[in-house]
């Protein structure tokens, strides 16, 4: 166990270079980012000067050399933009892109559960055709589009949540601030952000279950259990459900880092303060500290995530030796 | 087991139940009242460095939070703030700035020449590596050094005398020097000190800015205690927040949705003709573009006035920016334009015959030459389609005219280069308060936004810019003359495809009295409750 954990963090370092990389090459793709931080009448002399000052004069390989050079003596580097460390910018943020992928993974799974048993419990009944079509729906629509509506409707119509803004949970918890009056303003201001983003993975994890259940119930295991005489209850949950499990685990898994990296749009339309913005901006003013410093923290949590799934799995299935 | 599994269910359920409560209002965060304004912009602040301020809603924050010498009024007047007035040498290269009485820093700290010269020197320091909009300000400025006088004056001393250097002095924010001597760039950059009429209280990144009102500023008064400046990008979510009665002032309301806040009861919309000059340059660098036919041609007047009359501005502005506009008559923003030029009316029928006068028939398959025009999307007023619209414009005269749309961030790297084009679609922020900076577009012959093969002291536009400079030529009348002569050649030569001035859309509640103005600038300290 302890060999490949080791093993898997050696490799996790090496997928974070490789994407580290891969972006800073890819931002220089669009052209020379000096042009950002000059004025729109700038003079020949001015751009020069700016490009040398912000070290752009220099091969890109070179730049990215010190950059990783930086990096492993832990110094992502400053926000070309805010002239504050890039790193910084990316954790003050990050609480509050949590929160709201929590938040939304939270009511994507907990009601993608009993629909998809529920759905493939009742398969074929107007149960199921009408679960099926809430997921096809909840698949095809755009979140930028579901969030502009539900501003419209629910905030703006009936005026029962907040249109946009954040009250936060988790910077407050940590920092020992948090109190507790604030909860359900704060939960409030998730709702819709949450919703919005939770829709699509509610609905593409309700079909997941749903197959996987379908597929878990006629199997020898589950009829001879049945056969016991054991409750439908214990049947369905314990033996069938448990089985099921254990290709959704793995999506899941992958769910929240596809929450994660899908917060942009819905960060911009709820004006929520997450990476998701920053990145956005970062990549436009072709901020590239603070982009490197974003990649660097999303691989991990990235890679983390990974490996955690690899271990809930073997957890799952004691067929799976992790060595 | 049971009993945990409980306990997370109850607390799923929980936690489920109190975020579907309703609540029609967030108990924290900024909420508009008596004492409060709430304003929603698109982009948040980067920092707080008070010569850094490079967009213009960082800088509608920062004008809040710090004073400057001068200040430019709605109708492009030039008035004392921090200085109560100036004196110009003979020469032209100084500029004597009188403080007025009783300044204070944010921190108590008295503001004196000190401080400002101390401002001063610290923009232009080369090590501090200030980009941007302070670098252009010094160098079109002519900005040389600085000097203190006595507790009240300092001297800003220019390369040379400078029509322009007042105005754009207005735009140096001023701050103490015992605060800011101590302080790193990083601090300076996340805890301002200043020397407005609000003072910074907090941000909470990607979300608000918080200024209080600062009671020992006397300059002018203010009615709001405290503003929130609230960031949120989506526009949709801005005017929802407007409707709603959550933010008093918004930004850039969308053409689409101007109508529904106009019918709704709680705010209206302010359209006004913006300072941003809205144009198709005709890129004329031999040493870019000089092979095809329809580059060689955009090289003759003649081509480009007769292409003037092909376009239908009005109904551009009508059909897409959903508002009626005038077309512009040449680089410069009215009032300070040419006011005897006639903006080129809407005529294919002249503008083929010029293009047949010109050399330029159609030919056998009805086209006359093939040029590209480039345009960006997502930086102007509906930009993209306003391109398409032009070209099929260009098309109805028989210029056949491919259009490319580029996403800006690529679009603008070939600006400055001289890579745009040979048409490209551009608009270039200008001014309510000089006809020169509005002219500076083409202020040296190779400058990045010069892309004509105007040369040197050869070409007659750059001769009488040299002559404007001269010692006799520096009265208002000359300086107007020797201006409104410079447009008539603009207007003549046509190196643009003259467009409009870009509308801006602000929504503003009705509880407030509040003005938009035409530089962009959200002076909110001018909003009274009604």
């Amino acid at each position: 166990m302890g060999k490949y954990l080791a093993r898997r963090l050696a490799q996790s370092i090496i997928v974070v270079f490789g994407v580290t990389l891969l972006s800073y090459f890819a931002l220089f793709l669009a052209g020379d980012p000096t042009y950002l931080y000059v004025s729109e009448r700038a003079s020949q002399e001015e751009i020069d000067l700016v490009r040398k000052q912000l070290g752009f004069d220099r091969p890109v390989l070179e730049q990215y050399l010190r950059y990783i050079g930086g990096l492993l003596r832990g110094d992502l580097g400053n926000s070309l933009q805010t002239r504050t460390p890039a790193l910084d910018l990316v954790l003050e943020r990050l609480p509050a892109t949590l929160e709201l992928t929590i938040f939304a993974m939270l009511l994507s799974v907990l009601l993608a559960i009993p629909i998809g048993v529920i759905s493939a419990l009742k398969r074929g009944t107007v149960i199921d055709g009408a679960a099926m079509l809430f997921a096809m729906a909840g698949q095809s629509m755009p979140s930028f589009w579901l969030g502009i509506m539900l501003i419209l409707f629910v905030g703006l119509q009936l005026r029962w949540l907040p249109i946009s803004g954040h009250v936060p949970i988790i910077q407050p918890l940590l920092n020992g601030t948090f109190d507790i009056a604030t909860l359900p303003d704060a939960l409030r201001h998730l709702a819709l952000p949450a919703i919005t983003i939770g829709v699509f993975s509610l609905s593409r994890n309700a079909r997941l279950i749903r197959s996987s259940m379908l597929e878990t119930l006629p199997q020898d295991y589950v009829q001879t259990a049945r056969s016991k005489g054991l409750q439908e209850r214990l049947v369905v949950m314990r033996h069938a459900f448990r089985n099921a499990m254990i290709p959704i685990v793995t999506m899941i898994g992958l769910e929240f880092g596809f929450l994660l990296s899908g917060v942009v749009v819905v960060e911009t339309v709820f004006s929520w303060p997450g990476v998701g913005r920053l990145v956005f901006n970062a990549i436009n003013q072709q901020d590239i500290p603070l982009v490197q410093a974003s990649v660097v923290v999303f691989s991990f949590i990235f890679v983390l995530l990974n490996l955690f799934v690899d271990l809930i799995y073997a957890q799952l299935d004691p067929r799976v030796r992790l060595n | 087991m049971k009993q945990t599994r409980f306990l997370i269910s109850a607390l799923l359920i929980a936690v489920l139940v109190v975020g579907a409560l309703p609540g029609t209002v967030s108990a924290q965060g900024p909420k508009p009242d008596a004492k409060t304004l709430v304003v929603g912009q698109s982009v948040d602040v980067a920092g707080f460095e008070p010569q850094l301020a490079n967009s213009r809603a960082e800088a509608n924050v920062l004008n809040h939070i710090f004073g400057t010498l001068t200040k430019v009024e709605d109708d492009g007047k030039i008035v004392p703030y921090l200085a109560e007035s100036w004196t110009i040498s003979e020469d032209g290269k100084q500029i004597n700035f009188t403080l007025r009485d009783g300044l204070t820093c944010h921190d108590g700290e008295a503001l004196t020449a000190e401080d400002v010269a101390y401002t001063f020197e610290r923009a232009a320091n080369p090590d501090n590596k200030f980009t941007g909009n302070i670098q252009f300000v010094f160098q079109s400025a002519g900005y040389v050094g600085v000097k203190a006088e006595g507790e009240k004056n300092v001297i800003i001393e220019l390369k040379d005398w400078s029509p322009i250097a007042i105005g754009l002095l207005a735009e140096v924010f001023i701050h103490c020097k015992d605060s800011y001597s101590q302080k790193s760039l990083e601090d300076a950059a996340k805890n301002p000190i200043g020397s407005g009429p609000y003072r910074f209280v907090e941000q909470k990144k990607d979300d608000y800015v918080l200024v209080e009102k600062v009671p020992t500023f006397k300059v002018f008064d203010v009615a709001f205690d405290r503003i929130y400046f609230r960031v949120i990008p989506e526009a949709s979510t801005r005017v929802a927040e407007l409707l709603a009665g959550n933010v008093d002032i918004v930004t850039n309301v969308p053409v689409d949705q101007v109508a529904a806040v106009n019918a709704s009861a709680g705010a209206k919309v302010q359209a006004v003709a913006g300072t941003r000059r809205i144009y198709v340059g005709f890129n004329q660098r031999t040493d870019k573009f000089n092979t095809t036919e329809g580059e060689q041609a955009i090289k003759k007047a003649a081509v480009r006035v007769a292409l003037q009359y092909a376009v239908d501005v009005p109904t551009i502005c009508e059909a897409l920016l959903g508002t009626t506009c005038e077309r512009a008559n040449g680089l410069v923003n009215p009032p300070n334009n040419n006011p005897n030029l006639p903006p080129y009316p809407y005529d294919p029928k002249k503008a083929e015959e010029l293009l047949d006068a010109a050399g330029y028939p159609r030919k056998a398959d009805g086209t006359r030459f093939e040029i590209t025009l480039q345009g960006p999307r997502g930086r102007y007023l509906n930009d993209a389609n306003v391109v398409q619209a032009i070209g099929e414009y260009l098309n109805a005269v028989g210029v056949k005219t491919n259009v490319e749309i580029i996403d800006w961030a690529q679009y603008r790297t070939t600006l400055p280069t001289h890579d745009a084009g040979p048409l490209f679609f551009l608009g270039t922020g200008g001014s309510t308060w000089s006809a020169w900076y509005d002219m500076a577009d083409i202020s040296q012959p190779k400058g990045a936004t010069n892309y004509t093969e105007w040369d040197g002291m050869g070409g007659k536009w750059f001769d009488l810019l040299a002559q404007s400079k001269l010692p006799e030529n520096r009265s208002e009348e000359k300086q107007r003359e020797i201006i409104n002569e410079m447009l008539k050649l603009f207007y003549d030569d046509a190196p643009w495809l003259f467009l409009y001035f870009q509308p801006d859309f602000y929504g503003v509640s009705n509880r407030i009295d509040w003005n938009a103005r035409r530089d962009e600038k959200v002076f909110a300290w001018q909003a009274k409750l009604k």
